[in-house]
């Protein structure tokens, strides 16, 4: 079996790349594939406490503490893109590993194949 | 990043000494960008190197590829029939995530049938919908994947 | 309403496969009635499950595959219950889909 990297890059609520993101990963995890989800970009702010009802929108991201159930435990965020935000990991609503632009890179390259949901 | 990934695909697929088998995940809409019809021409491009692929996924905004009530002028660009034509003459499984496509009004026969109010579809052969399930089989017979 | 179920003169709205549209509409009242349209009489460990599963989702929102409630339910009660066997035996037509139904959750998406 391979691995997967899922990398999420817009912000929670444009479109339904966060919500999609989500189903792609647990689907993916519960038919044994071995899913990584890294945030980057703007999809670092779907990392943040959210009040979604007032938009009307789904908290999808209440789902990112299911993964751990799913055998989803690397799950990775951009150094970069975070302070680029004025964030710190002390922000974000689950744990995570920070990583550098040069460790990003090398974890990606180590997946058999990268999806980037944007 | 992404120039990292690309410069990693421009010399696996240029190189083409190997034989690769590769799976093309669409996740670009069918009109409003480049991606879907860059995807069409990649895999045509990737089949005439002598190099197969094992299937598309179509996911996101990728699944309104799959409408087949998508008209278009006559002197127009017919994309829809570009991939069925596709599909046909290289045997390439073409697969729709089902709930991302429903989302977006592409609904299968089978789909349409469930539901008393719905008298039309629009998701038919060559395109399959099917769940995420098929996407990791794909990926995990492929060497390579690439995303448009 | 297209499709409801009725429950003490009310008027329950569910989408066209009998799921709750509603999560707030459930109540543990009504939870015999669910388990009705599948066939399933509730007893003591099928509550626990179907309690156990409407938490999930309350939490992650976001109903566990079966893959997950085995984990999650080994994870608090012990491996005697967090397998698949077991949640097989008391939900025939598939745990994910029968305890959520009777939990009052959305039906789960179908290319899980």
């Amino acid at each position: 079996m391979n691995t997967l990297a899922i990398i999420n890059r817009s912000t929670p609520f444009k479109g339904q790349a966060g919500q999609e993101s989500v189903d792609l990963v647990l689907a993916a995890a519960t038919f044994g594939q071995q899913v990584s989800v890294f945030f980057v970009d703007d999809g670092v702010f779907q990392l943040l406490t959210q009040s979604p009802a007032e938009v009307e929108q789904k908290h999808f991201a209440k789902s990112f503490g299911a993964f751990e159930f799913y055998d989803v435990e690397s799950i990775y965020v951009c150094q970069k893109s975070l302070s680029q935000r004025g964030l710190s990991k002390s922000d974000l609503i689950i744990e995570t590993e920070i990583v550098d632009e040069n460790r990003l890179n090398q974890l990606l390259s180590q997946h058999h194949n990268v999806l980037s949901l944007s | 990043m992404l120039k990292h990934l690309s410069e990693r695909w421009g010399v696996f697929v240029l190189g083409g000494s190997n034989l690769a088998t590769i799976s093309i995940i669409v996740t670009s809409p069918a009109l409003d960008s480049q991606g879907a019809y860059s995807a069409l021409r990649f895999i045509q491009a990737t089949i005439e190197k002598g190099h197969s692929v094992n299937g598309v996924f179509f996911y996101q905004a990728g699944v309104t590829v799959a409408n087949g009530f998508q008209t278009v002028l006559s002197d127009e660009l017919a994309l829809y029939e570009k991939w069925q034509d596709l599909a046909q003459q290289h045997k390439i499984p073409l697969q729709v995530c089902v709930t991302a496509a429903n989302r977006r009004g592409v609904i299968s026969h089978e789909d349409a049938q469930q539901d008393k109010n719905r008298h039309d579809h629009n998701l038919v052969s060559p395109f399959q919908s099917v769940g995420i399930g098929e996407l990791v089989a794909m990926l995990n017979e492929s060497d390579k994947s690439i995303q448009f | 309403m297209e499709h409801f179920i009725t429950f003490e003169q009310q008027q329950i709205p569910t989408d066209k496969a009998g799921y709750l549209l509603n999560v707030e509409d459930w109540q543990p009242e009504l939870a015999p009635v669910l388990a009705a349209t599948e066939n399933i009489e509730l007893d003591e460990n099928r509550w626990e499950v179907v309690n156990f599963v409407r938490e999930f989702y309350l939490e992650f929102n976001t109903s566990p595959a079966i893959r997950a409630l085995v984990k999650a339910m080994a994870n608090k009660y012990g491996p005697e219950k967090g397998n698949s066997r077991y949640l097989q035996r008391l939900f025939p037509k598939g745990p994910a889909k029968q305890a959520t139904k009777i939990a009052g959750l959305p039906k789960p998406a179908k290319c899980l």
